[in-house]
C-alpha cells in the first residue's frame, strides 16, 4: 500500500469516526432506555428519522435559519419520544418482553409509513450546515458538516451526561435502572422516570436524526431500517446500559463502516460489519465495557 | 379467483415462516435469523431446479438439510447469548446471509440467456412450475400438503414431551438446568428445527415468486417471521396460522380498498394488538374458553 | 445406612467481587443422612446448594460425588449423576401442568438411557406410572392436569417437591422448603423427608424453621459470613456459645 492510499485510508476512516457520532447518540438512546425498562424499544431510529421530518416540516410552514431545524427536531423528538412511551409501554405488563418488542415493531412500521404517506416516498433535503468549509490538516481534509456533525454530537453527550450525573432526574434514573422497586420505596415515581427517559432519549435521537440528514445532505424513510440495526450494533457492542459503551462503539463503527467501505466498496461493506459484530457478539458477550455482564 | 390462489400460496409459505420461529420462541429466544434461512433454502433450491434441473422434491429436501445445519451451525455459538444480545446476532447473521447473496453471482449460459443467482439484481427465471406444467392450483395443493404436514408434526411434538421441555426451557432457564435439561442442547435442537423448516419455505418461496432477490430477505421478513407467533400466541401451531391470515389476508390484502391508509393501519393494528393481547390473539385463556365450549357441546350431544 | 460418604466438599469457596459468599467451607454427607445446613441470612447456604448443583462456577475448592470429582460438571449432567434441588423462591413451570412438569424433569442417568422414542414422544408406561404415583404421595393427583401457576402456595412446595424427585436423585437438596408453610404443612414435610430417607436418599436440608431441622436432622452444620462455624448434633449445636453469638448478634467468644 503506497502513501496516496494509506492516506485516503486515514481519510476515509476519519470521516467515518466523524459520522459515528450519530451511531453513539442513536446507541445512547437505545442504552438509556434499556438501562431504564429493561426493553428494547425498535422504533427509536424509526422515531429519530421522524423527528428531523418534523422540523423540516414546522421549518416549510416558518421561514426560520438552519440551525433551528435542529432544535426543532430535538423538540420534535422529544415529544415523539413521549407518544412512544404511552402507546407502546405504558399499558403492556412489564413481565412481557415479546409483547413490547412487538409493540415497538409496530409502531417502527407506523412511524415509516406516516413518512411515506406524507412525502410520497420522496426524498427531502436537508439543510446542512458549514457544507462549504473543508478544513486542511496536512494532507488530510477534514468535511465541514461532518466537523459540526461531530461537535454537535459532543456537545449533546456532554449534556446527557451531565444530566445524568449531577442532577436529582439522573440520579432518579439510574436508581430506577438498578433497583426498580427499591426506587419506588425510595419515593421515586417510576413511572414519572420512565416517561422522561423516552422523552430525553427522544431529543437526543431527535438531534441524531436532524445529524444523520445533514450529513447526508437528505432524509428518506429507507433511512430508519439499516439506522434501527446501527443503533442495536452500537449498543450491543459497547455493552448494554453502558453509555461510554455507546460512544465508543459509535465511532467505531462509523470508522469500520468507512474502512470497508474504502476497501471493498459499498455493496460489501456491511457484510463485513455484520460478521464482524456476530463474531464479537459471540466471543465477548458483554460488550467492550461490560457492565451488563451477568445480568439476565 | 388466481388472486386469491395466490393469496393462499402466500399465506401458506408465510406460516412456514412463521413456525421456524415458533419453535425458537418456544425456548425463549427471539431469532432474527431465520429470515437468512428462509434465504438459504430459497437459493440453494433454486440453483438445484434451474441450473442441475433437479426434481423440486429432492432440491427442497437439500434446502431443509442446509437450513438445518446452517441453524445448528449458527446456533451453537449464538445461543450463549440471550435476551437482546441474541436478537442483534441473529439480525447480523440474517443480514450477512442477505448482503452475501447481494454480492453473489454464479451463472451459467442457457441457450440465449445467462441462468442463476446476479448479485444485487437477484435470481430470475426459476420456472419449475411452468416448465413442468403445474398449474396454480396443483402450487397451492402442493404448499398446502407441506404446510399440514409441517403444523401436524409441530402439533404433535407441542403435546410430546419434547414440546414440554422446550417450554420448560423457554419459561426458566435455570429451573430447567436444575431438573437436569441440557438447555444448550435443547436450544440448539429447537434452533435447528427452525432452520429446516425456514428451509423448506425458501425453496418453495423461491419457486412460486420466480424471481428472488436479497432485498425479500431482509430484517423485514425476519421481523414478519417473529411477529406471527408473537401476535399470534405460543399456545398453540393454530396461533400463527391464525396471525398469518390475519396479517396478510386480512392487514395487507383485505384493506387493499384503503389505498395508501393501509399501511398506516398495519402497524397501528399491531401496536393496538400487543396492547389488547400481550400474550397474542389465542392465548391460554381463550383456549380454555375454547376448550369449554366444546366440551359443553359434547356433552350436550352426548345427552 | 452405610458409612459411605456421598457428598464432600473440600475447601469450598465462591466470590463474587470481593464479598466471600463461600469461604473455604468443609463439609461431608454420608449416605442415607439428613444434614441440616443452618445459619443468618446472607450465610452463604443458598450458594452452596448452588455451587453443589453447579450454577456457578467454583472459585476454589471441590465438591465430591460419591468419591468423584464433579466440581467441573455442567448442571444437567450433576442431575443425572443424582444431584437434585428444590428453590428457596419457588419456581415451577408455571405455564406447564402439574403432570408436565414432572414428565420433563425425569432426567436420571436411568431414565436417559430409555430408548429415545418412547422417552421423547410418548412416555413409557413406566415413566408415565411413576409420575402418577409421586403426585398420589404428595396428595396433587387430583390436580395432574391444572397449570402449575394455578396452584396454590403450598400445592407448588409440594409440586416443586416431588419434581425434585422425578429424576430418582440420590442427594436432594432442599433450600428452605418450609419457608411459608403452617404448621400442619410443616409436620407432612417433616414425615415425608423422612420418608424420603427410608428409601435410600441422602438429604442435604437448609432452613430457617429451627423446630423442623431439629427435629429431623441427623446432624447440623452452622455457617456463617461463608465459614463454617460448628457441626454436631442437635443438642450440641444448640448449646454451642459460637452459634448463639452468631443467631445474637453478640461478637464475644468468636
Amino acid at each position: 500500500m503506497d502513501l496516496l492510499d494509506l492516506i485516503d485510508t486515514i481519510q476515509s476512516i476519519a470521516d467515518g469516526v466523524l459520522f459515528g457520532t450519530t451511531y453513539a447518540l442513536l446507541g445512547i438512546g437505545f442504552t438509556l432506555i434499556f438501562g431504564v425498562m429493561h426493553k428494547i424499544n425498535l422504533s427509536f431510529a424509526a422515531a429519530s428519522i421522524g423527528a428531523a421530518y418534523a422540523s423540516l416540516l414546522i421549518l416549510s410552514a416558518v421561514k426560520a435559519p438552519a440551525v433551528v431545524v435542529f432544535l426543532m427536531a430535538a423538540a420534535a423528538g422529544g415529544v415523539l419520544g413521549g407518544l412512544v412511551y404511552l402507546v407502546g409501554f405504558k399499558f403492556i405488563p412489564l413481565a412481557n418482553p415479546l409483547a413490547t418488542l412487538m409493540s415497538t415493531v409496530g409502531l417502527l412500521l407506523l412511524i415509516d409509513e406516516i413518512i411515506v404517506h406524507t412525502t410520497a416516498g420522496v426524498p427531502l433535503n436537508y439543510p446542512a450546515l458549514f457544507s462549504d468549509v473543508i478544513v486542511p490538516i496536512g494532507p488530510f481534509n477534514l468535511r465541514g458538516d461532518l466537523m459540526f456533525v461531530f461537535v454537535l454530537g459532543c456537545v449533546c453527550m456532554t449534556v446527557l451526561l451531565l444530566l445524568l450525573y449531577r442532577t436529582k432526574l439522573g440520579l432518579a434514573t439510574r436508581a430506577v435502572s438498578q433497583q426498580p422497586t427499591a426506587s419506588q420505596l425510595c419515593g421515586i415515581g417510576i413511572m414519572r422516570v420512565n416517561i422522561l427517559t423516552f422523552v430525553i432519549t427522544g431529543v437526543v435521537g431527535g438531534i441524531a436524526g436532524a445529524m444523520t440528514g445533514a450529513a447526508i445532505g437528505m432524509l428518506s424513510p429507507l433511512l430508519s431500517l439499516p439506522l434501527t440495526v446501527k443503533g442495536l450494533i452500537v449498543t450491543v457492542i459497547g455493552g448494554l446500559g453502558s453509555i461510554p459503551g455507546a460512544i465508543v462503539a459509535g465511532l467505531v463503527v462509523g470508522g469500520l463502516e468507512n474502512f470497508f467501505q474504502f476497501l471493498r466498496g459499498v455493496s460489501e461493506r456491511d457484510l463485513y460489519i455484520m460478521l464482524l459484530l456476530f463474531a464479537f457478539l459471540v466471543f465477548r458477550p458483554g460488550g467492550i465495557f461490560t457492565v451488563a455482564a451477568g445480568r439476565d | 379467483m388466481d388472486f386469491y390462489l395466490g393469496l393462499i400460496q402466500i399465506i401458506g409459505v408465510h406460516t412456514l415462516l412463521g413456525l421456524s420461529a415458533y419453535c425458537v420462541l418456544l425456548t425463549g429466544q427471539v431469532s432474527l435469523a431465520q429470515a437468512g434461512f428462509f434465504a438459504i433454502g430459497a437459493y440453494v433450491a433454486g440453483m438445484l431446479t434451474v441450473l442441475l434441473h433437479w426434481p423440486l422434491v429432492l432440491a427442497l429436501i437439500v434446502s431443509a438439510i442446509l437450513g438445518g445445519a446452517m441453524a445448528c451451525a449458527v446456533g451453537f455459538p449464538a445461543l450463549r447469548v440471550k435476551g437482546l444480545m441474541l436478537v442483534v446476532a441473529t439480525a447480523a447473521f440474517g443480514e450477512a446471509v442477505r448482503l452475501f447473496f447481494f454480492n453473489f453471482t454464479y451463472q451459467v449460459q442457457s441457450g440465449a440467456i445467462l441462468l442463476g443467482p446476479h448479485g444485487g439484481e437477484g435470481f430470475r427465471q426459476i420456472r419449475y412450475f411452468p416448465e413442468h406444467g403445474w398449474g396454480t392450483l396443483d402450487v397451492v395443493l402442493f404448499i398446502w400438503t407441506i404446510v399440514v404436514l409441517v403444523m401436524a408434526m409441530l402439533w404433535w411434538m407441542d403435546r410430546s414431551r419434547v414440546g414440554a421441555v422446550l417450554r420448560a426451557v423457554g419459561e426458566d432457564e435455570l429451573a430447567a438446568q436444575s431438573t437436569g435439561i441440557n438447555i444448550t442442547a435443547v436450544k440448539v435442537s429447537a434452533m435447528t428445527i427452525g432452520g429446516i423448516i425456514a428451509g423448506i419455505g425458501g425453496g418453495i418461496f423461491a419457486h412460486y415468486t420466480t424471481h428472488i432477490e436479497h432485498i425479500q430477505f431482509g430484517i423485514v421478513l425476519a421481523t414478519f417471521a417473529i411477529a406471527y407467533p408473537i401476535l399470534g400466541g405460543l399456545s398453540n401451531v393454530f396461533g400463527t396460522l391464525l396471525a398469518v391470515i390475519f396479517i396478510q389476508g386480512l392487514l395487507i390484502e383485505g384493506l387493499r380498498f384503503l389505498g395508501d391508509w393501509r399501511n398506516l393501519l398495519f402497524g397501528g393494528l399491531i401496536v393496538l394488538a400487543m396492547n389488547i393481547r400481550p400474550r397474542g390473539l389465542l392465548d391460554a385463556g381463550v383456549l380454555m374458553t375454547l376448550k369449554r365450549l366444546v366440551s359443553r357441546n359434547g356433552e350436550r350431544k352426548g345427552a | 445406612m452405610g458409612n459411605a460418604k456421598v457428598l464432600e466438599l473440600h475447601g469450598l469457596t465462591k466470590h463474587f467481587g470481593g464479598v466471600r459468599a463461600v469461604d473455604g467451607v468443609d463439609l461431608t454427607v454420608a449416605s442415607g443422612e439428613i444434614l441440616g445446613l443452618i445459619g443468618p441470612n446472607g450465610s452463604g447456604k443458598s450458594t452452596i446448594v448452588n455451587l453443589i448443583c453447579g450454577l456457578f462456577p467454583l472459585t476454589a475448592g471441590r465438591v465430591l460425588f460419591g468419591g468423584a470429582d464433579i466440581s467441573e460438571l455442567p448442571p444437567h449432567t450433576r442431575v443425572a449423576l443424582g444431584i437434585t434441588r428444590t428453590f428457596q423462591n419457588i419456581r415451577l413451570f408455571g405455564q406447564l401442568t402439574v403432570w408436565q412438569n414432572l414428565w420433563v424433569a425425569q432426567n436420571s442417568g436411568e431414565q436417559r438411557k430409555q430408548n429415545f422414542l418412547p422417552r421423547w414422544l410418548g412416555g413409557s408406561k413406566g415413566a408415565r406410572a411413576e409420575i402418577d404415583r409421586m403426585l398420589e404421595f404428595f396428595d396433587l393427583g387430583h390436580k395432574r392436569d391444572e397449570l402449575a401457576g394455578n396452584l396454590a402456595f403450598g400445592e407448588q412446595r409440594r409440586l416443586e417437591f416431588a419434581r425434585a424427585l422425578a429424576a430418582r436423585p440420590a442427594l436432594l437438596l432442599l433450600d428452605e422448603p418450609a419457608a411459608g408453610m403452617n404448621a400442619e404443612e410443616i409436620e407432612q414435610l417433616d414425615s415425608r423427608i423422612r420418608k424420603m430417607r427410608q428409601n435410600g436418599v441422602t438429604v442435604l436440608l437448609i432452613e430457617h424453621h429451627m423446630e423442623l431441622v431439629m427435629s429431623v436432622a441427623d446432624r447440623i452444620a452452622v455457617l456463617n459470613f461463608g465459614q463454617k462455624i460448628a457441626e454436631g448434633t442437635a443438642s450440641a449445636v444448640q448449646s454451642n456459645p459460637v452459634v448463639r453469638d452468631a443467631y445474637l448478634g453478640t461478637t464475644t467468644g468468636a
